[in-house]
């Protein structure tokens, strides 16, 4: 595997997705929920600081995800459905490099957004107090390892089924991350169920929740940077899993 | 025909607001539309927002200061019954966000038209706020004042200053003002204490709540102040005053004969009684049940 084919394909991939109109208008949206905190802020009483952050944060992991979703599934499934897949197979290039390369391309992508978006918040937070909470960083960090999560889910379904679908299998997948609370204290709701599913079920979905450090890092609290690198770790440690899976499923695709 | 299609739009354009007034007068115009709650629990809002609770809590939060405010300033009959699952909904989300227990609480137990009248709730809501942040001696000595105050519940409110004494970082004057309350001394000088402490320690809303029932409680000292001046003038004169305005002539007080918001006192020549006249927001009968 070259890594220096997998560097172009990732460079095209972001300049691609960057031509993505979507792309600004998402950026946008998030930027001016991020603004728009500033006059929210106005008509809670005390709460100003606290309106902006946590605007700010969910505007960037909620602008952020549907940029994932959209652009991530778009990265192969489009490809395909264009056609514009077959001159690529032509070149010296395999399969791996190009979907690994795609992934490497929208996470570079990802990280040049949610660096706008964090640019936004912390502009609003010195236009409103005057000072900024470097710790936000580490909230920004979580949302980040989450970005990148949904677009290797994203490139995964879109490797096995269609857009819509793999739209579909990707929110659906994001969405049981995110109650993997509720799935870890099934038994107190369902006590028949095994024991055994309920641990599956909880180990083998993607728990988004370990990524959201907004609420701790908005009341000013620590977050220890071991913290950080278990969450890391998990997270890197999924991405391959998914990616390696999605390598599988692209590299025995069949194109007609 | 070049210019026809901008005519046209200039015309409809200019139709509108006239249509639209029309219409108003045919449907008898807008009328507010009465608040509205679809989720009661929040627990159940908890599960619709995963991972944006505190975004969630924020907009719950903002949705209740706009209702509260919403409610004294246009509300038909400022009943406020939504103000209570609102406040629970926004703790729930975010069950750190101090300022919603302490801001609820007040808006909750302020008397009507100027909160919701049910300080039961108020002690709830302040309740759920010291379970759910046992460090925070501010909610702890918030529940001891609207114990004290609201509740006329002593030896509850000392015990819970007491306990909100021993929480780390803690005011100093918390246990003196526990013992001051179990030493039944003259309970308006407490309140007053827990007042002017609030006042000086709170900002905003709070504040100015602290600062009005401040000034209730000077209005109560003047006008008992006045009453005893009454009975002076009687032991003098043989009789009541006919007005206030003789204890003046008589030379027994210059203090003026309005409360602190220059509205004039209610003076009873039959009775020599003096008191906070009704027309002022400083009279209240609920919170001056004691006798100094």
């Amino acid at each position: 595997m070259g890594l220096s084919r997998m560097a172009a394909v990732a460079a095209n991939t972001f300049r691609e997705s960057v031509r993505e109109r979507v792309l600004y208008n998402l950026v946008f949206f998030a930027i001016l929920m991020t603004l728009s905190g500033l006059l929210l802020s106005q008509l809670s009483i005390r709460q100003d600081e606290k309106i902006i952050k946590d605007i700010g944060l969910a505007a960037m992991e909620l602008f952020g995800h549907l940029i994932a979703i959209f652009i991530g599934i778009g990265l192969v499934s489009k490809e395909i459905e264009r056609r514009s897949l077959y001159p690529l197979m032509a070149k010296p290039l395999s399969r791996e490099e190009l979907f690994l390369g795609k992934f490497a391309g929208l996470a570079f992508t990802l990280l040049v957004n949610v660096g706008a978006m964090a640019a936004g918040l912390f502009a609003t937070l010195l236009l409103t107090r005057g000072e900024a909470d470097p710790a936000l960083l580490k909230a920004v960090f979580g949302i980040y390892l989450s970005l990148l999560l949904v677009v290797a889910v994203a490139m995964l379904f879109s490797t096995v089924t269609s857009t819509a679908l793999a739209a579909v299998g990707t929110v659906c997948l994001l969405l049981a991350g995110r109650f993997s609370d509720v799935v870890k204290n099934m038994k107190q709701v369902a006590p028949d169920v095994p024991d055994t599913l309920v641990d599956v079920l909880y180990y083998a979905l993607p728990n988004f929740r370990n990524f959201d450090l907004k609420d701790k890092v908005a009341y000013g609290d620590f977050v220890p940077w071991s913290t950080l690198g278990w969450i890391t770790a998990y997270n890197i440690a999924y991405i391959t899993a998914v990616l390696a899976l999605g390598v599988l499923c692209f590299r025995r695709k069949q194109f007609q | 025909m070049k210019w026809a299609a901008g005519v046209v739009a200039v015309i409809a354009a200019a139709a509108v607001p006239w249509l639209q007034a029309r219409v108003d007068r045919a449907r008898g115009g807008t009328q507010a539309q009465d608040e509205v709650l679809y989720l009661w629990q929040g627990a159940h809002v908890k599960r619709l927002f995963p991972g944006f609770e505190h975004l969630a809590a924020d907009i719950y939060w903002l949705r209740t200061v706009q209702y509260f405010g919403g409610e004294r300033v246009f509300g038909r009959n400022t009943r406020f019954d939504l103000l209570f699952p609102l406040i629970e909904i926004t703790t729930t989300l975010d069950p750190r966000m101090e300022i919603a227990y302490r801001y609820g609480s007040v808006f909750l137990a302020e008397p009507v038209p100027i909160g919701a009248g049910r300080p039961d709730l108020g002690v709830e809501v302040l309740e759920r706020g010291v379970r759910n942040n046992p460090s925070s001696w501010r909610l702890a000595q918030e529940l001891g004042f609207f114990h004290f105050v609201y509740l006329k519940d002593p030896k509850r409110a000392a015990e819970i200053l007491v306990e909100a004494s021993r929480i780390p970082g803690a005011a100093y004057w918390l246990k003196s003002l526990a013992a001051e309350v179990l030493s039944k001394g003259g309970e308006r000088d407490i309140a007053r204490r827990m007042w002017r402490e609030m006042y000086e320690t709170s900002d905003g809303a709070i504040k100015e709540n602290a600062r009005t029932h401040l000034l209730i409680l000077d209005a109560a000292d003047a006008a008992a102040r006045l009453s005893a001046l009454v009975v002076r003038f009687h032991e003098r004169a043989g009789r009541l005053p006919r007005a206030l305005g003789e204890l003046h002539a008589a030379g027994l007080t210059r203090e003026p004969l309005v409360d602190p918001i220059g509205v004039p006192f209610d003076y009873d020549s039959q009775t020599g009684k003096v008191e906070v006249s009704r027309r002022s927001y400083l009279r209240r009968d609920d919170l001056m049940g004691d006798k100094q």
